[in-house]
């Protein structure tokens, strides 16, 4: 005679049965419901959409501690880069300007080589009030609930920062227009293809976030704000030129052009030749 | 009978490992959230700085597009919500007149006067 031993097969049926259904409850029909969710989980367009307002609250209120910890809860690894990036992502698809330099200028002080000036006071029929509130929006994590049952999280609330103190934004120098300086041919393999790379100072020699050029050329033309890369500098700018032709350069804020800024010929040592490029410095007297 | 009552048994008790394992150790993950579904004070934050922008800009439209956003239907009254939830939580009276600011001029907007404006 025949005696079965171990795990009686139609119990380990019933486990598996179970189990599968179980599965298809929970990650089917009836997933996990998630509500009450951190900035940090949103989409990335609407992340773009978040920074975007983050930046023009503060060109709005000057308040950097509060601009820095609302960017905080998108969990950029590098705001201020994802600050510039998006200002030239802007720019390139023809979106708003006051928008990229808002952008641009958020940057640009978040990457703590610009001392923010005097900005934009708020709306005057609004008082001040001397109230000062704690920043500690909560990062919890985001509750989950099993449909069809919510559990109810007490919320941690916060205002963020303080509204009293007064607006301080980085803007452009205010004051004479720019000079042009110096214009230097650059040979340099690496700039491919050649640029048209500007840089602006102030009268104390500063460079200058947030200042608008326009470079024209064939009945065309593009405009640029300096601070968009401050990986190069809060004064730079910088644009790509195409071989054969010529451009004129300008800032808004400037007093003159260079005009006929067309890649040259430069001759590398074992190399071959290659286009250069062009640095342009601007200097407020 | 006492086959199918532990069979039956089987069943619940695997019904029970998956729905944990299911909703509790390993549950589907969310990622590229829409902004409806944020926690209220990240809400009301949101609300402040549309009105902030707005102390700024004086652009309605504007602000009635970034409230959007949140899939706010009417967002005269969700505003109101969020001003009721940031007084609840001690927002300064200035951000409290910043959103009020924006409430007045949401709730006498003309749609058929910004469409003429240039």
């Amino acid at each position: 005679m025949n005696q079965r031993r171990g795990f009686p097969l139609y119990l380990l049926t019933g486990l598996v049965i179970g189990l599968a259904v179980g599965l298809l409850v929970a990650w089917v029909i009836a997933p996990v419901e998630l509500v009450d969710v951190p900035p940090s989980t949103l989409a990335e367009s609407f992340k773009s959409e978040y920074r975007a307002l983050i930046a023009s609250a503060y060109v709005a209120n000057g308040d950097l501690g509060r601009a820095e910890a609302r960017l905080a809860l998108l969990g950029d690894p590098n705001p201020s880069r994802a600050l510039a990036a998006q200002a030239q992502l802007t720019l390139a698809q023809g979106g708003s300007e006051e928008l990229a330099r808002a952008l641009g200028l958020l940057s640009a002080v978040l990457a703590g080589e610009l001392e923010p000036t005097q900005g934009p006071q708020p709306t005057a029929s609004l008082t001040p009030s001397p109230q000062e509130t704690e920043n500690n929006p909560s990062d919890a994590e985001p509750t989950s609930t099993s449909a069809p049952t919510q559990t109810s999280t007490p919320t941690v609330t916060a205002t963020l920062g303080t509204s009293a103190q007064p607006s301080r934004t980085p803007t452009a120098t205010q004051g004479a227009a720019f000079q042009l300086q110096g214009i230097e041919k650059v040979c340099d393999p690496l700039l491919d293809p050649p640029l048209i790379q500007v840089y602006v100072e102030d009268a104390a020699r500063n460079p200058v976030p947030g200042v608008e050029g326009i470079v024209s050329w064939e009945g065309d033309e593009d405009h640029f704000f300096t601070g968009l890369k401050p990986e190069y500098g809060l004064g730079y700018a910088d644009f790509s030129m195409t071989p054969g032709v010529i451009y004129l350069l300008r800032l808004v804020e400037g007093a003159e052009s260079v005009t006929g800024l067309t890649p040259e010929n430069c001759t590398g040592e074992n190399q071959p030749d290659f286009w250069g490029s062009w640095q342009v410095t601007f200097v407020q007297p | 009978m006492g086959r199918y009552f532990l069979f039956l048994l089987a069943v619940a008790v695997g019904l029970g490992l998956g729905l944990l394992y299911g909703w509790v150790l390993s549950p589907v993950e969310f990622v590229d959230t829409s902004p409806d579904i944020l926690r209220v004070d990240y809400k009301a934050d949101y609300a402040l700085m549309v009105a902030e922008a707005y102390a700024q800009e004086g652009d309605t439209v504007s602000a009635l597009r970034r409230l959007a956003q949140l899939g706010v239907e009417n967002p005269a009254s969700f505003l109101a919500e969020m001003i009721d939830f940031a007084e609840g939580v001690g927002y300064t009276a200035y951000d409290l007149a910043l959103m009020q600011q924006l409430a007045e001029a949401l709730e006498s907007w003309n749609p058929a006067l910004d469409a003429q404006s240039p």
